[in-house]
This record gives C-alpha cells, sequence and structure tokens, in this order.
C-alpha cells in the first residue's frame, strides 16, 4: 500500500488516511489545525483526501505529489491526460459540420416557401370549410392545388368546397387533376363524402338537363318544369337550378294561358336578377298581357324591356342572335295581339326550320 | 415488430448521434465541467459518448443531460417542417424534402438522454425538489417518462418520437399560422 509523510508531524501514513491542503499533504489531526491556521492567515482552507489528489482524475493512474501532475479547478491529471483535458474543443469537422447544418436548414426552410405558402392555403381552406364558408374556402384550396394537384387533402377539401357552394366545373377540375379522379383509398370518409356529393350534383345536372331538352318541345313544359324542381332540390347548393326551375314555371304558365302568373314570374326574376334573359322573358309576358287586354302601355312596357335585354346583351354576338330571333316573335305578337308558340311561329313563317320553342 | 441492429440503425441514423453528442460537449463546455473523453460515433454501443466531470450544481446536470433532447427535439421541429408539407399534405415528390425528413427523423430519434444521464439526474432531483427547485420539480416527470422511453427503445419508441415530433410539431405550426 503507498504511504506518505504528514508535512507538519513529520510522520509516515497510508494514502488513503491522509488529505491535502493547498498543495501540501496532512495527517488526519493535523489537517484541522492547518486549516484554522489557513483560514487565520486568509488562505483556502478546505482540505480533501489525498488519495483524490493523487489519481488521475481521468485515467486513474496514480500520481502522487509528481510535479509533472497537472491541476485542472479541483482535479488533477496526469501528464498524459493533463493537455488533453485543457485542450479539448470542437474538432474542425464538427464546427464545419454544425455550419453545413445550419446551412442545411436555412436550404430546408427557403426550399419549403412555396410549400409554406400552399400549406397555409389548404389549412386556412380547411378552416373555412369547417366553418362552412364554401364559397370563401374555395380559391385558397385551388391555389394549394396550383402548386400540388396530387395532394388527395387538398383535392378533396376543393373538390368539397367546390360542390357545396354549387361550383361543379370547379370540383370536376380539382378532381381530374388528381389522376383522373382516381384516389388509392377509396374507403377513406372523405373521399366518400365528395363521392356522394358529386353523384349527388351530377345527377341534378343530368336531370336539369333532360328538363333543359324537354322544356324545348311544345307540350312538354309540365314535365320540364317538374324535372328542373327535381334538380334544384336535389342540388340547393346551385341557385341557378332553382332560378331555372322558376323560370320554366313561366313556360307551365304560357301553356295554361294564365298570363297574369307569367308576368309576376318575369316580374320577380327580372327584379332578382336583371340581365338580358330575364328582361326579354318580361318582353314576351308584357306582350301576352297586351295581346288578351289591348292596353297600350303593356305594349310600350314590352318594347321598352326588349331595348333593354338588347342593351345588356352588351354586343354578345350569341346573345344578339336570340333576342333578334325572339324580337321577331314578339312583334309578331304586338302587332297581331296573336298569341303562339315558336313551334307554331316556326311552321307558319319560316318553313318550320327549328323544332323548339 | 422486427429487429434491425442497433449499429444499423445508428449508421442510418448518423446525424442524430453525432447533434446528440455535441450537445452534451456544448452544455459541458458552457457549465465549464471539464471533459474527459468523447465519442461522435462509432459501429458500437452506445454510439456515441461523452465522459464529463460529475458536478453537485444541478443546473449543469439538468442541461448537460437534457440540453442534447431539447436541442435534437427541436431541430427535428424545425427540418421536418420545411419537409412536412411536400411529403405529408401535399403529396408533392420532391427528393430534396424527402432528404430533410429523413435528417429531421434521424435528429428526432436520437433526442432521448441515455439512462446513465437520467440516472445522474434522478440521483439529484428528488432531494432539491423537496426543497423547491423548480427546475428539479419538473425534471422530474420529464425524467420519468424519459426513462419509460429509453426502455421502450425495444419497440421502436425513439423512431416513434422522432415521427411525432416530425409530424405533430410541423402541424401544430402551420395551424397556429393559419389562424
Amino acid at each position: 500500500m503507498s504511504e506518505a509523510t504528514c508535512s507538519q508531524c513529520g510522520q509516515t501514513f497510508p494514502v488513503r488516511s491522509l488529505f491535502d491542503l493547498n498543495g501540501s499533504t496532512y495527517c488526519g489531526p493535523c489537517v484541522q489545525k492547518a486549516s484554522r491556521e489557513a483560514k487565520e492567515r486568509g488562505q483556502p482552507s478546505a482540505y480533501m483526501p489525498l488519495i483524490n489528489k493523487s489519481i488521475c482524475a481521468r485515467c486513474n493512474t496514480y500520481i502522487g505529489s509528481s510535479s509533472d501532475a497537472v491541476q485542472i479547478g479541483s482535479l488533477r491529471f496526469c501528464a498524459t491526460c493533463g493537455p488533453l483535458i485543457k485542450d479539448w474543443d470542437y474538432p474542425q469537422w464538427l464546427k464545419l459540420s454544425l455550419a453545413a447544418l445550419l446551412l442545411l436548414l436555412v436550404v430546408a426552410l427557403a426550399h419549403g416557401r412555396k410549400y409554406f405558402h400552399a400549406g397555409r392555403e389548404m389549412y386556412v381552406g380547411e378552416r373555412l370549410v369547417t366553418a362552412g364558408h364554401y364559397a370563401d374556402a374555395l380559391p385558397h384550396l385551388q391555389e394549394t392545388i396550383r402548386i400540388a394537384p396530387a395532394s388527395d387533402k387538398a383535392v378533396l377539401l376543393a373538390a368539397k368546397a367546390a360542390l357545396l357552394s354549387g361550383d361543379v366545373a370547379s370540383a370536376a377540375k380539382a378532381l381530374q387533376g388528381h389522376n383522373g379522379g382516381y384516389f388509392e383509398d377509396a374507403s377513406k370518409p372523405e373521399v366518400r363524402e365528395v363521392d356522394s356529393l358529386w353523384k349527388r350534383a351530377s345527377g341534378a345536372l343530368e336531370k336539369a338537363d333532360q328538363a333543359t331538352k324537354l322544356e324545348a318541345q311544345d307540350g312538354k313544359e309540365i314535365e320540364a318544369a317538374r324535372l328542373m324542381h327535381e334538380a334544384a332540390t336535389m342540388y340547393p347548393e346551385l341557385p341557378a337550378l332553382a332560378f331555372a326551375a322558376e323560370s320554366f314555371e313561366e313556360g307551365v304558365a304560357f301553356v295554361r294561358k294564365d298570363y297574369d302568373a307569367f308576368l309576376a314570374i318575369a316580374q320577380k326574376q327580372w327584379k332578382e336578377h336583371a340581365m338580358a334573359q330575364t328582361a326579354a322573358a318580361l318582353s314576351s309576358a308584357l306582350a301576352c298581357k297586351f295581346a288578351i287586354s289591348g292596353d297600350g302601355s303593356y305594349r310600350q312596357q314590352s318594347e321598352a324591356m326588349l331595348e333593354k335585354a338588347r342593351q345588356l346583351t352588351q354586343g354578345n354576338v350569341d346573345s344578339l342572335k336570340v333576342l333578334d330571333e325572339f324580337a321577331e316573335r314578339n312583334r309578331f305578337r304586338l302587332e297581331s295581339r296573336q298569341i303562339i308558340s315558336k313551334t307554331e311561329y316556326d311552321r307558319r313563317f319560316r318553313s318550320g326550320k327549328t323544332a323548339s320553342k | 415488430m422486427f429487429f434491425i441492429p442497433g449499429p444499423v440503425i445508428a449508421a442510418l441514423t448518423f446525424p442524430g448521434v453525432i447533434i446528440h453528442e455535441a450537445g452534451h460537449l456544448f452544455f459541458c463546455r458552457l457549465f465549464k465541467l471539464q471533459v474527459f473523453g468523447v465519442c461522435f460515433f462509432r459501429f458500437g454501443n452506445p454510439a456515441g459518448y461523452v465522459i464529463h466531470q460529475q458536478t453537485e450544481d444541478f443546473k449543469a446536470q439538468f442541461f448537460v443531460s437534457m440540453g442534447p433532447f431539447f436541442a435534437n427535439t427541436l431541430l427535428c421541429v424545425l427540418f421536418c417542417t420545411a419537409a412536412f408539407l411536400p411529403v405529408w399534405e401535399l403529396k408533392v415528390f420532391d427528393p430534396l424534402a424527402y432528404f430533410f425528413y429523413w435528417l429531421g427523423l434521424s435528429i428526432g430519434m436520437h433526442a432521448f438522454p441515455s439512462t446513465t444521464d437520467l440516472s445522474h439526474l434522478w440521483a439529484q432531483a428528488p432531494g432539491l425538489a423537496k426543497k423547491g427547485n423548480l427546475l428539479a420539480i419538473v425534471s422530474l416527470p420529464l425524467a420519468a417518462v424519459l426513462v419509460v422511453l429509453n426502455y421502450a427503445r425495444v419497440i421502436w419508441a425513439d423512431l416513434g418520437y422522432g415521427i411525432a415530433v416530425g409530424v405533430l410539431g410541423p402541424i401544430a405550426i402551420f395551424r397556429a399560422l393559419a389562424r
């Protein structure tokens, strides 16, 4: 066992029973006295077991009172470990790696900017959809789809928002852009929900299409109106269907020769939507009223509405063509005071070239 | 549950190991604790280590033990946030985004302090917590959870933590930003 000498009393003791005070070795009794004296002199008075000072704190090698030993703080190290402890620094490669990591982080965040924009738009859109503001949500979700057309979530949300705000075309565009409307997991509730909405909307549009075709045929006005009402009920999110159903009621009133009802509907529609089509319908209803009553004010109003309809076409060639065709029949109605359907007019004056009303 | 040898996992996620050990070294230097040995990466168990002087200063002990946990978690959230949207939500095939996501997950996977780190903390925390040391009070449940998670590494708790942080972190950030 290693032994050392007490610097105070000069006796030899095992190292494990000795103490270190300010670099000197003391036995148990002497260290207490030396500590008090050091305190009185204003020197450090804390002492510690010599054994702690006798072995290297890193490699446990016995260093005793070797002059090569290195003191760092309260620890002592052998000559080999000392410089290593002192000079322990971040290795160059680590500094470079951490700098590269920070650079990568900047690149990652910069690279993700367009995705952050798309993601933000999607979350805003999702929040608006949850709140039931479908029309407001749609532009946000469309912006997301512009960047990420394959995103299931964004496409489904956009399709839902579009369908629930009556915008079937936008829903179709979003779904078409996602692998032609194919979703890997068709059993997902979100996919099923959009599928159900799509079927409802497309079913309603199919009915509306049938109704429009029927409405063009004489004697089918009632059936056409019924179908259009069904379409409007099936897909209430598209107000145009309800509007069309109401305008088909004009045809029903015309067939039933209920010109007051015809006029009432036409006035209501004109008030709600001032456009060339509603102006022409009102002109037609007023002409009917003139034909049966002979009241000149109806004729004046009918002609005025026709002029408004012409202004509202804003030079659109197709709309003007339709309006010119109608104007010719309306003039006949006002001048002859005869109320006949378009088919009858075509048969009499246009060699029956067209079958539509 | 399938078994993949630890060194293989460590090799696949080596950036996380290096950052974890760099975190220990950083906090040792910050609190002026002597460092006796450092290994940033090796094919062994543990994959990296920092041997340092023990301290009675609980704050130093806390940060040396837990510092890498916070640093790795933060870096995981940041890298995964940069790559989360194209990978998970937008389904955009962007190789760079996948690289960043791997980097984020690798870092997040090595966030857990080792049981040795936690044992040092665990030895001091209860006594100090009784004296009202706030850091000790906070560290007790945190260390308890981390000890459990450390043992759950055999069932991929570390990977689970990385994924959870790399998915839930960005979701929380984006939802907060979208408000």
